[in-house]
């Protein structure tokens, strides 16, 4: 066991958050004008990048789907994201799951059959990791996607939660995560619907309704802020534009 | 328990917040404006926000229905023209339309086809049926002509063309049938966002300077040195360096020697398909460049592109000697001010 004390008996967590809280969460869009669509996601220390190109002429013949578009993620996470300076390939299992996770995340949401023989290309760049890594790559791919134009059916915000004894923990911070298991969600829009559940270790079944109350909660809250960013860029430009 | 939920306030959040507010009034003023059904352009919408629930709307693009209630898919403006409700995306690529004047750039050489790079969705197609080949309206397309298809135009080459129709998957199909339309040399392409075009009657000006203009609807910008047959159009002139050009290329041409009674047929001889710049001077290349920062500027500061504006932005820019520091953000900011400053000054 670790010698850090991660939830006190006063309910103060390592990063001293109470149980219910999550970090602080900063979003930009149209961070890149050279792209269809962009943006910038900071949920605590976990910093990314996305940026999305198209619907577009696929490049290549083998990715041309007759009746819908086709998403292609491409993730890097910088050698430099973590304290211990260490590359990634692209082909490390892990990155391959977190991709085929978002791609079929995306593929749910996004309306695709509105796009057919299209390419949708996402490129993820991961500057910084201090956990949950996974739902802030969700919140960047939607934040961008809803930039560049693509018609979705709802925002995925996705948050993550654990579990320390009987409590459950929102929006682990890396710490947090190396110690307990964690689950991460992606929750549609408004509604308790998920698109998204990665659960990468054991989870006790009667702690998981309280830990995914506990979770929607804040994917709606997160929700909420990317909603705001959203608004206030639309009203920016269309004042722009009408002026 | 989830009410219970308290965050952590972001931190740089006080411009928003005063957004936030008149953003809560706007919310206001849409429900208003769904009571009434009067047009509101100024409430933007986001993906899954409930547009409205009366099920009479017909439901357009940027929108879906689920349970009689229609929802909003992108982030843009709600457009309600007579019972048809769309949102119109504030970000998007172009979206062709029947009779846009477009230009693009040729990605590929195909059965009796080319396919366009227009910035859009997916490459136009242009055929080879709706280009005027050397020789003339009325000569047929044949074998040969679909085998020296990348004589005429080849990868990488540059053209401006209209919108012939778009297809319901929302491909486009271009012709290239008129003497305005074809392939573009001596010039320089510039691209910007296609919202920032307003579509007008003409496309194609003569600016000062000797320099022209082609705005395409796409956001594809061209421009080049004015031509001497568009600036004369003496008619001799023309047949005479199409005729000399000919000459100088030998071999066989379709449509050589053949007496031209139009001046179409003059036109679309083997010249307009040449890749062969004319000489620029220095002084035109330097008018040239300046247009570009010019525009660029405009687009940088997302002011909608016309050919007086650009005229506007062309004189602001004087005031720089040296036309690359036109690319730094102060001096862009300054000549979109200055533009807008002249405008009013005129009362537009």
């Amino acid at each position: 066991m670790s010698r850090l004390e991660l939830y006190s008996p006063e309910g103060l967590r390592v990063d001293g958050r109470r149980w219910n809280e999550l970090r602080r969460f900063d979003c930009k869009i149209n961070t890149h004008p050279a792209f269809d669509g962009s943006s910038y996601v900071e949920q605590g220390n976990s910093k990314v990048i996305c940026m999305v190109r198209g619907p577009m002429e696929p490049p290549m013949r083998s990715q041309v789907n007759q009746t819908q578009a086709v998403i292609e993620m491409n993730l890097n996470i910088a050698s430099f994201s973590t304290l211990q300076r260490r590359k990634r390939s692209k082909n490390d299992k892990r990155m391959i799951e977190m991709k085929t996770t978002l791609e079929r995340t995306f593929e749910q949401s996004v309306m695709s059959h509105l796009y057919p023989r299209t390419l949708i290309e996402v490129n993820v760049q991961v500057l910084a990791q201090d956990g949950a890594v996974l739902a802030t790559m969700t919140n960047a791919i939607t934040l961008a996607l809803i930039d560049a134009g693509v018609a979705m059916y709802d925002y995925v915000s996705a948050v993550s939660v654990g579990i320390h004894d009987q409590t459950p923990l929102l929006d682990l911070n890396v710490l947090e995560e190396n110690d307990m298991s964690c689950l991460t969600i992606g929750v549609v829009g408004k509604s308790e619907k998920l698109a998204m559940l990665l659960l990468e270790d054991k989870m006790p079944l009667d702690k998981l309704e309280n830990a995914l109350a506990v979770a929607i909660a804040g994917g709606h809250r997160i929700r909420d802020l990317m909603d705001d960013e959203v608004r206030s860029h639309g009203n920016q430009r269309v004042s722009k534009l009408t002026s | 328990m989830s009410s219970l939920l308290s965050i952590t306030r972001p931190t740089k959040r006080d411009s928003r917040s005063n957004d936030y507010d008149s953003d809560v009034d706007m919310k206001d003023a849409m429900s208003e404006y769904q009571d009434e059904g009067s047009k509101d352009n100024t409430s933007v919408v986001t993906p899954g926000e409930l547009v409205t629930e009366d099920p009479t709307w017909m439901k357009g693009h940027g929108t879906y229905s689920l349970e009689n209630q229609t929802y909003s898919s992108v982030a843009g403006n709600v457009l309600r023209l007579n019972r048809l409700l769309s949102v119109i995306p504030i970000r998007g690529r172009y979206e062709a339309e029947t009779g846009d004047y477009i230009i693009g750039r040729i990605t590929e050489v195909g059965q009796k086809r080319w396919k366009v790079d227009i910035g859009c969705k997916q490459d136009a197609i242009l055929m080879l049926g709706s280009v005027n080949l050397p020789g003339g309206i009325l000569r047929r397309k044949s074998e040969s002509d679909e085998l020296q298809m990348r004589n005429f135009l080849k990868e990488g080459d540059l053209l401006n063309a209209e919108v012939q129709s778009v297809y319901s998957n929302g491909q486009a199909a271009l012709h290239t049938r008129s003497l305005r339309y074809g392939k573009l040399r001596n010039g320089v392409l510039l691209k910007v966002p296609s919202s920032l075009i307003i579509r007008q009657k003409n496309h194609s000006w003569n600016l000062p300077g000797n320099v022209s203009v082609i705005i395409g609807v796409n956001g594809f910008i061209w421009l080049s040195k004015t031509s001497s047959t568009s600036t004369a159009p003496s008619v001799n002139a023309s047949t005479n360096s199409a005729q000399s050009a000919l000459a100088s290329k030998g071999g066989y041409k379709p449509g050589e020697g053949s007496v031209s009674i139009t001046r179409l047929e003059e036109e679309s001889s083997w010249e307009i398909y040449s890749d062969k710049n004319d000489e620029i001077s220095a002084s035109i290349r330097g008018t040239i460049s300046r247009y570009h920062n010019v525009i660029k500027a405009m687009s940088a500061c997302e002011l909608g592109i016309t050919e007086k504006r650009i005229c506007m932005g062309y004189d602001a820019s004087m005031m720089y000697a040296d036309t690359s520091m036109l690319i730094e953000r102060e001096a862009q900011e300054i000549i979109c001010q200055d533009i807008i400053d002249s405008e009013k000054m005129r009362g537009d």
